[in-house]
């Protein structure tokens, strides 16, 4: 790359503005945790500690990996609201009682139930050109509607003890869920900078007809990212199901949507072909940031549900202007 | 009528207009022509109200205008019929001629009414089509008619034809110039917007010729020639349009091997041969099938029977017509559309062109993006661009077209498949695109290519398969066919001589 | 026969769509004692209108090729604003609040461009958390007006029927003789086509999601007064419930093709089938999964270009 930029023609004005129109490119994310700190720092200062700050980031773990599977979708053009009813059917299968297996044979089943829940969205997407918005509601409408339904017979037991170790554990003071958050972050950043997977999701991004047309395998790719991110849901669950305790059907039933802000304000968006995994990241921190902060200032679910529409409108328009200049 | 006064027209910081000063009188056809960028579509835009004028003005019948969207041009009674189709699928012929400007009756849609107009329309045109047919079911041709009996219709007295023949017929270009007699004759002024010199001559009396947005002449079209207009156009003079062929008939080994295809069912089977070396045209009419084969092959549009094999220095292989495995065994499709079915408009250079090399790798392999590669076949092709990153969209459409051959011919492809290939592009970038074609064969490839411009198979194919009705009714020396041969083929589907056919 | 699949280019329409609230009907009929009881009947009716009233508004959208995921949230509003707001101010301020709605979702897609699924979303999001500060409890008075205008019998017959037939003739007129209702299809079609025909395309999708938004308000009284009491989650499930109705219906999510017929006959089916299923005794937790089959099936079987959202 640097023999372009290096070469000649380029002056120190032009690269001056280069520098300048990158920053204004940032993903919104990164300015609006510097200004939600600022506002902590005046009316707040006791959420900025350390220590509360380590467990904002463990409290944004689930998040965290929800919206890495909600940006490989939107990449690709699609969107995955079913990470909410994938939670709830984890929920079930792990404290529900219903199959009689032990802890680590339940999770594993709880994997395979991700999976499939991935392949059907899939199905649905590719195959049958269905709405990827209206797939993933329905698909969520029917895994709480028959989880609910079964719970109606039987109320939900504990979560399995190893889930619950994991979100009490700390390595110093550092939690261990904000590690293995970290675990899975890392990989998969690197996975999709360098493979032939990442620069495929960047051209079904930036025009799907054209990736169609030369022959990328477009039903294989996208896909394999419905399977991620319903694999993401269900590590997301067992981190929100180990912090809870106990099993619930009102697990999670939020992600869908805050994991969609989180890309949002993370700088991915419909039809450009760019977005990255470090802004989301951001975006999801900053946005359980904003919560506590939220909470701490007496205001509720409502002040709750406002901020998160707004975060997500005003967010999506801004970036749709920056990118029509 | 109207006259431009010193309009200029700014897109950022490049002119695409500046300082276009001439005048247009009624009754007359006026022909707008030029290079593709030359302004002239930009032109008739500012008159059709779709962008407005930086500098100077339009005046009609002296009268300054400055029309801000379509509407506003359409209340000045200026008509246009665009390049691309406008209709509405779901909206039947009469809906589609009054959208816009419906006629009503006690608050409702006069539906009557609006029949009536629009059978009478069409009759101006030759047509005879049921005005309540959906649009979505007409063919090409069809709709492309129906678009101009929309834009005549119309009571104005300023019309625009925006490259209006590409869908349609030699009968039907025939009815067109009737169409346009008689607007010249009502006292209107059309504006003729083309590429194809034929039709400025047939058709007009005036041509104006743009270049990079400057106006270079207005002239009768009486003390005209081809050659005069093309280097007025040019501003030089072209020595060697087409690359010259290899001498000797085209002898090499079979690249792909197309048996019994068949496209629908019932419909005709085709067989023909590639060979390496050698560039192979499917000529013939608009819409009579040569699409729908070269597609077939692409495995962008199914076929319902037939086989096709590939073949590798003794091996044959069949293929299996999905694209992901056309691609796999080294055949690459570069459509018409490029901007909808070709590029990534918000990828750069670089990232277009290195996609193409990732053809046989798995997606869990980890990418490698070769630069020198992709610098090397940059500098060959001669894509004009600020840097390897600069982003696609904003390439002219001739270094568009590069770019997406480009991609195959760095994935290491040997049989290109090609669609209108120089559609939409400068003649400077057609004589390049030509030459690379023409290299790409000469190392071995093989190339099969379809376009509407009879001239180009002529000038470029070394074999042309003359397309009819779905079927392949000739197969002729592309040194050897002459337009008048490949044309009687293309309409009547045997080389009847002359005096039969005008019998 | 030949005439609705040649028509079906523009109302989307197939047998299957028409035929299955009436096999539904049939079956019902068949396997329940009470199901054709007059008072049964009346009941699904007044459990529908809301659903039709909503769904209506969501076809208008849908045909000029967007979606409204606020339409549950907004209906909540209403209710919240119905309870909350003094009576002689409620309707008219529920109505500005409709419009401000849909406004905000219009602009928001055309002018900024957003994808209607995450505009809606957005909006969604917002209003619901307003509703909820409006009125976090459910309970509430409603006008005694509105409740007469809601459960009255007049000539004997439900409040409810009026209302669906009145919305019915009124959705109908819109679409097929008015001018409103041809460039509605010819937008859903294909925007910048019609915008050259000297349709504004930008505008015009701002009514649409204008006027879905107030029937949205419409569905949100009539529902608030037929349960007589104020709930800002009222509409939780209608957002989904109406692209369920109108999708079974045959309007086409990628716009440009719907039918106010297809719509009656979406919502009936999934009245009939709500209602059915409380007649046979089955869990009402298990109708919000029956939905989500349904939707599944539905668009499963219209046929898009597009892959994704």
């Amino acid at each position: 790359m640097t023999d372009f930029a290096t070469s000649p023609s380029t002056t120190t004005g032009q690269r001056l503005r280069a520098a300048g129109s990158a920053v204004a490119s940032l993903p919104f994310a990164y300015a609006a945790t510097l200004i939600l700190l600022i506002a902590a720092y005046f009316m707040r200062p006791a959420l900025l500690s350390p220590m509360l700050l380590l467990l904002i980031a463990r409290q944004a773990a689930p998040l965290g990996l929800a919206a890495i599977g909600q940006s490989l979708c939107m990449r690709v053009l699609s969107i995955d609201l079913s990470i909410g009813g994938v939670i709830v059917g984890v929920s079930y299968i792990l404290t529900g009682g219903l199959l009689p297996f032990s802890d680590p044979v339940l999770m594993l089943i709880a994997i395979a139930f991700g999976v499939a829940v991935g392949l059907l969205n899939a199905f649905f997407i590719t195959r049958l050109r269905a709405s990827s918005v209206i797939v993933t509601l329905a698909v969520t409408l029917i895994i709480t509607g028959v989880a609910v339904a079964f719970s109606q017979l039987r109320s939900p037991g504990d979560a399995p003890e190893m889930l619950r170790q994991v979100s009490r554990l700390k390595i110093g003071i550092v939690p261990v869920a904000l590690l293995i958050w970290l675990a899975v972050l890392i990989p998969i950043a690197v996975f999709l900078r360098m493979s032939v997977f990442g620069r495929y999701i960047d051209a079904i991004g930036a025009n799907p007809r054209a990736a169609w047309v030369s022959g990328i395998p477009y039903v294989r790719v996208v896909t394999v990212v419905h399977v991620m991110s319903s694999l993401f849901a269900v590590f997301s669950g067992f981190l929100l199901i180990g912090f809870v305790g106990v099993g619930s059907m009102d697990l999670g039933r939020d992600l869908a949507l805050n994991s969609l802000a989180a890309v949002i304000l993370g700088g991915v968006t419909f039809g450009s072909g760019k977005g990255g995994v470090l802004g989301p990241t951001v975006a999801a921190l900053m946005l359980t940031f904003s919560f506590n902060l939220l909470t701490s200032l007496g205001l509720g679910e409502p002040a709750k549900l406002m901020l998160q529409g707004l975060i997500i409108g005003v967010a999506a328009a801004a970036y749709s202007i920056q990118r029509k200049t | 009528m109207i006259s431009f006064h010193n309009v200029t027209k700014r897109f950022g910081s490049n002119f695409a207009l500046s300082d276009v000063s001439f005048d247009c009188k009624a009754g007359s056809v006026h022909a707008l022509t030029g290079e593709n960028g030359a302004g002239k579509s930009t032109l008739m835009n500012l008159l059709a109200g779709v962008f407005s004028a930086d500098g100077g003005e339009i005046r009609l019948r002296g009268a300054p205008i400055a029309p801000e969207r379509p509407a506003d041009s359409q209340r000045l009674g200026i008509s246009t019929i665009f390049q691309e189709l406008t209709l509405l699928g779901n909206l039947t012929i009469a809906e589609n001629l009054f959208l816009g400007r419906e006629p009503m009756r006690r608050g409702m849609v006069d539906r009557a009414e609006m029949r009536t107009c629009a059978r009478a329309a069409l009759a101006r045109l030759g047509s005879t089509l049921d005005v309540d047919t959906f649009c979505g079911d007409l063919s090409v041709a069809d709709q492309q008619l129906v678009e101009i009996a929309k834009g005549v219709s119309t009571d104005a007295d300023i019309f625009i034809f925006d490259e209006p023949t590409a869908a349609l017929n030699a009968p039907e270009v025939e009815k067109l110039g009737e169409l346009l007699a008689s607007l010249k004759a009502a006292g209107k002024l059309v504006f003729y917007v083309s590429h194809r010199l034929e039709e400025i001559f047939r058709f007009c009396d005036q041509v104006t010729v743009l270049k990079d947005g400057a106006h270079v002449e207005t002239r009768p079209t009486a003390g005209l020639d081809r050659d005069q207009l093309v280097s007025l156009m040019v501003g030089r003079v072209l020595s060697q349009f087409y690359p010259e062929r290899p001498s000797g008939p085209p002898g090499g080994p079979v690249a792909l091997e197309v048996d019994r295809l068949q496209i629908e069912a019932g419909g005709p089977q085709v067989s023909f041969s590639l060979r390496q070396g050698e560039i192979l045209g499917l000529a013939g009419l608009e819409g009579q099938g040569q699409r729908s084969i070269i597609r077939a092959l692409g495995g962008l549009q199914p076929a319902v029977a037939g086989a096709v094999s590939k073949h590798e220095g003794s091996q044959a292989r069949k293929l299996d017509l999905s694209v992901v495995q056309t691609v796999l065994a080294g055949i690459g499709f570069v459509p018409e559309d490029r901007k909808i079915e070709g590029l990534y408009l918000p990828l750069s250079i670089t990232e277009n062109i290195g996609i193409g090399m990732l053809r046989r790798s798995s997606i869990w392999q980890m990418a490698r993006t070769r630069r020198d590669v992709i610098a090397s076949l940059m500098a060959r092709m001669e894509i004009r661009s600020t840097s390897a990153r600069q982003l696609v969209g904003q390439l002219s459409g001739g270094n568009q077209q590069k770019v997406m051959i480009g991609r195959w011919l760095a994935s290491g492809i040997d049989v290109l498949l090609l669609e209108e290939p120089t559609r939409g592009v400068d003649v400077g970038a057609k004589a390049e695109i030509y030459a690379l074609l023409r290299d790409f064969a000469d190392n071995g490839g093989a190339v099969l290519m379809i376009s509407s411009e009879l001239l180009e198979v002529l000038g470029l194919c070394d074999r042309i398969l003359v397309v009819r009705q779905n079927q392949i009714v000739a197969e002729l020396e592309g040194s050897a066919a002459s337009e008048d041969e490949v044309m009687r083929l293309a309409l009547t589907g045997r080389a009847a001589n002359l005096a039969e056919s005008h019998a | 026969m030949l005439d609705l699949k040649r028509r079906s280019r523009r109302t989307g329409l197939t047998p299957i769509a028409l035929a299955l609230p009436l096999a539904l009907f049939i079956l019902l009929c068949l396997s329940s004692s009470t199901f054709t009881s007059l008072e049964n009947l009346a009941n699904v009716n007044s459990q529908i209108a809301a659903l039709l009233i909503a769904s209506l508004g969501q076809a208008i959208v849908a045909i000029s090729g967007g979606i409204d995921l606020s339409v549950g949230a907004v209906m909540g509003l209403t209710s919240a604003i119905l309870v909350t707001v003094d009576p002689s101010l409620a309707v008219p301020l529920a109505y500005a609040m409709g419009i401000a709605v849909g406004l905000v979702n219009g602009l928001g897609v055309t002018f900024f461009n957003v994808h209607p699924l995450v505009m809606s979303l957005a909006s969604m999001t917002f209003v619901q958390g307003l509703a909820l500060l409006v009125n976090p409890v459910p309970g509430g008075v409603v006008p005694g007006y509105l409740r007469t205008l809601a459960v009255s019998e007049p000539l004997g017959l439900p409040a409810a029927l009026f209302w669906s037939v009145g919305v019915i003739l009124l959705a109908w007129y819109l679409l097929n003789r008015t001018r409103f209702g041809l460039r509605t299809y010819a937008v859903g079609a294909n925007p910048a086509s019609a915008q050259r025909n000297g349709v504004s395309a930008a505008r015009h999708k701002v009514a649409c999601y204008v006027l879905c938004s107030l029937a949205a308000v419409t569905a949100g009284i009539f529902l608030t007064a037929r349960v007589g009491a104020g709930d800002a989650t009222m509409g939780a499930a209608y957002s989904l419930d109406t692209v369920t109705a109108m999708a079974l219906g045959g309007v086409q999510l990628a716009g440009g093709a719907g039918s106010v017929l297809g719509v009656v006959a979406g919502v009936l089916t999934l009245g009939l089938i709500s209602n059915g299923m409380n007649l046979l005794g089955i869990s009402p937790f298990l109708r919000a999964a029956v939905t989500g089959v349904l939707l599944l099936a539905a668009i499963g079987l219209q046929r898009r270009e597009a892959i994704g959202a």
